[in-house]
């Protein structure tokens, strides 16, 4: 069984396609990096997996079930943009307004717990409008958290996180999925951070999934270069570009050779044309790349 | 969280579902400073009409005292639909006004806090949303009709006007008033989901309707016809000095059910369409 089954969803605002016959499957204790541009439809594909928006068409299944079952919404947790707290209520006190909404019995204990998880005990008392953008973030995964959650759809939870941020999120997420089975479907722009703990990828474009893959598919399709400085740049990249099919430099300057068979080709290659090489090595490229250069071919460019 | 295997699919019962809500509902009343910042509105309306009633005017001059009688204020000798002049209009139905906009602020700030999308993510129904404001709601309004008799009785004995009355009447006119809280707060929690994504027209819309504008200008045509008691208007004017049980059944009847048709309709339309 799959936490999430979509067929066939779409979405029009008007006269807009927002998402047009989206497929998605995320398999149960998956960590989904759902990735897309701005306006590629991720956050109104999350809205109606959270029954905030009601689909055009399609079907989307929650754990085998309609989404819109009271049962199966009693057991995902969500974050849509910013946590929905009232900005004179303490913590505190928005935690256990939301815990009585889900009825759940020993709502201090689990408001507590979540705090915990979330590292932000300290900051219990603190009125909502008084906590930062990341201390918000997390008290909205702290409400996300409560009554405990099988699945968490999180809309860029990692924006306005500082680094430490950043890791406790990493660390929350990777917790409840690989210690109490929960899923999680996450959308963000930082891949850097969600590359570190996705298992699973979907990216979206114009409405339409047009990439889905796990991790380890992600991880065989990012091609390997050769990463390399020499002493003059120029000469070093006309002769490479004779010689090989991609050769581009990158922003760090370094000169990055897609199709070579290994650093010591090049080293002796250079050598026999005059070209020293002072650095050289081999590297993998990241989700950002393997994204930016689809979203290319996509365009065609 | 759960184990995969574990996983079990229960949500809590109706009654659970309606008791949690309404505890954040009647939290967030009893927090909030527009609460009991209206209980002072209801109280000072009918302390500043008793008040200002038979004051000099520009030219030196007393004008009529609007009110001889300090009960007046709270309602009307007779049902009285047509209205002549503001003695026959200024009455405890007036709560119903400040009312429809204390419901617009109080339900628009769960949209602009993003607290409905946190509440319609989980099990939450939308039946369950509408209920619960219009009971929360229709408490507060039935608050502030207690505290308009507070600010009566306190002007009256101010202005030194009768307090000669059937208590009998009296009483029933009251609590008739207070029972069309009901109906009145579903109206309004009814208008404020039509028009959630547009605040001004919410609160516009509620003072609108809670004038009874419609109704006494349906009066004008159709003239003192009893039949206006089946709106919302009509019995709040019907429970008036000359009450008794049957002005009390026929409040509760007519509160009652035009309470079930705006929860319906507010349910339906909330199910029907984007919430957030």
């Amino acid at each position: 069984m799959n936490a999430i089954e979509i067929r066939n969803l779409s979405k029009n605002f008007g006269e807009k396609q927002a998402v047009c016959g989206l497929n998605m499957t995320v398999p149960m204790g998956a960590i989904y990096g759902f990735i897309g541009e701005n306006g590629s439809g991720k956050s109104t594909t999350e809205k109606m997996i959270c029954g905030l928006i009601i689909p055009s068409g399609g079907e989307i299944k929650l754990f085998g079930r309609a989404h819109t079952d009271a049962d199966v919404r009693a057991k995902v947790g969500v974050l849509i943009e910013a946590p929905g707290c009232f900005p004179n209520y303490s913590v505190w006190n928005n935690l256990m307004l939301q815990a009585a909404n889900l009825s759940i019995p020993n709502a201090e204990e689990e408001v507590r717990k979540v705090l915990k998880t979330v590292r932000m005990e300290g900051a219990a008392s603190n009125k909502y409008k008084n906590c930062s953008l990341g201390m918000k973030q997390r008290i909205g995964i702290a409400m996300a958290l409560l009554g405990s959650p099988a699945l968490l759809v999180l809309d860029e939870p990692i924006n306005g996180l500082d680094a430490d941020g950043m890791r406790i999120m990493r660390e929350v997420l990777v917790d409840v999925t690989k210690n109490h089975g929960c899923t999680v479907l996450v959308s963000s722009h930082i891949l850097g951070e969600l590359e570190k703990i996705a298992t699973h990828y979907g990216i979206i474009r114009g409405g339409k999934i047009i990439r889905e893959m796990t991790a380890a598919e992600l991880d065989a399709s990012c091609r390997t270069y050769v990463a390399l400085r020499a002493s003059d740049m120029e000469k070093t990249k006309t002769l490479l570009s004779c010689k090989y099919l991609r050769v581009e430099e990158d922003e760090s300057e370094c000169i990055r050779v897609y199709d070579a068979e290994s650093p010591e080709e090049i080293v002796s290659y250079l050598y026999e044309k005059g070209v020293t090489v002072s650095e050289i090595g081999t590297d993998k490229i990241g989700l950002e790349e393997y994204y930016i250069d689809l979203m290319k071919q996509k365009e065609g460019r | 969280m759960q184990n995969a295997a574990k996983l079990q699919f229960e949500s809590p019962s109706f009654f659970k579902r309606l008791k949690g809500m309404l505890g954040v509902d009647f939290y967030r009343l009893f927090h909030t400073p527009l609460f009991y910042i209206f209980l002072v509105i209801a109280a000072v309306i009918p302390a500043m009409i008793l008040g200002t009633s038979g004051m000099p005017g520009p030219d030196g001059t007393p004008t009529p005292a609007l009110y001889t009688n300090t009960w007046h204020i709270i309602a009307a000798k007779t049902p009285l639909y047509i209205v002549n002049g503001i003695a026959d209009y200024a009455n405890m139905n007036m709560v119903f006004i400040f009312g429809g906009i204390m419901v617009s602020i109080f339900i628009g700030h769960d949209y602009k806090s993003g607290y409905v999308k946190q509440l319609f993510t989980t099990h939450a129904k939308k039946s369950d949303y509408m209920m619960s404001k219009s009971i929360a709601c229709a408490f507060a309004m039935a608050c502030m009709c207690v505290t308009y008799l507070v600010g009566a009785v306190g002007a009256g004995l101010f202005a030194g006007t009768s307090f000669k009355v059937n208590v009998g009447s009296l009483f029933f006119a009251i609590l008739g008033k207070m029972i069309m809280s009901l109906g009145w707060a579903s109206l309004y929690t009814f208008l404020n989901v039509i028009f959630r994504r547009y605040f001004g027209i919410s609160i516009a819309s509620s003072f609108f309707f809670g004038t009874g504008i419609l109704i006494i200008g349906a009066a004008a045509i159709l003239g003192n016809n009893s039949a206006l008691n089946i709106f919302l208007y009509g019995s709040s004017v019907y429970a008036c000095l000359s009450s008794n049980i049957l002005t009390l059944i026929v409040c509760l009847s007519v509160s009652a059910v035009w309470a079930v048709i705006y929860n319906v309709l507010g349910s339906f339309i909330l199910s029907r369409s984007d919430v957030y």
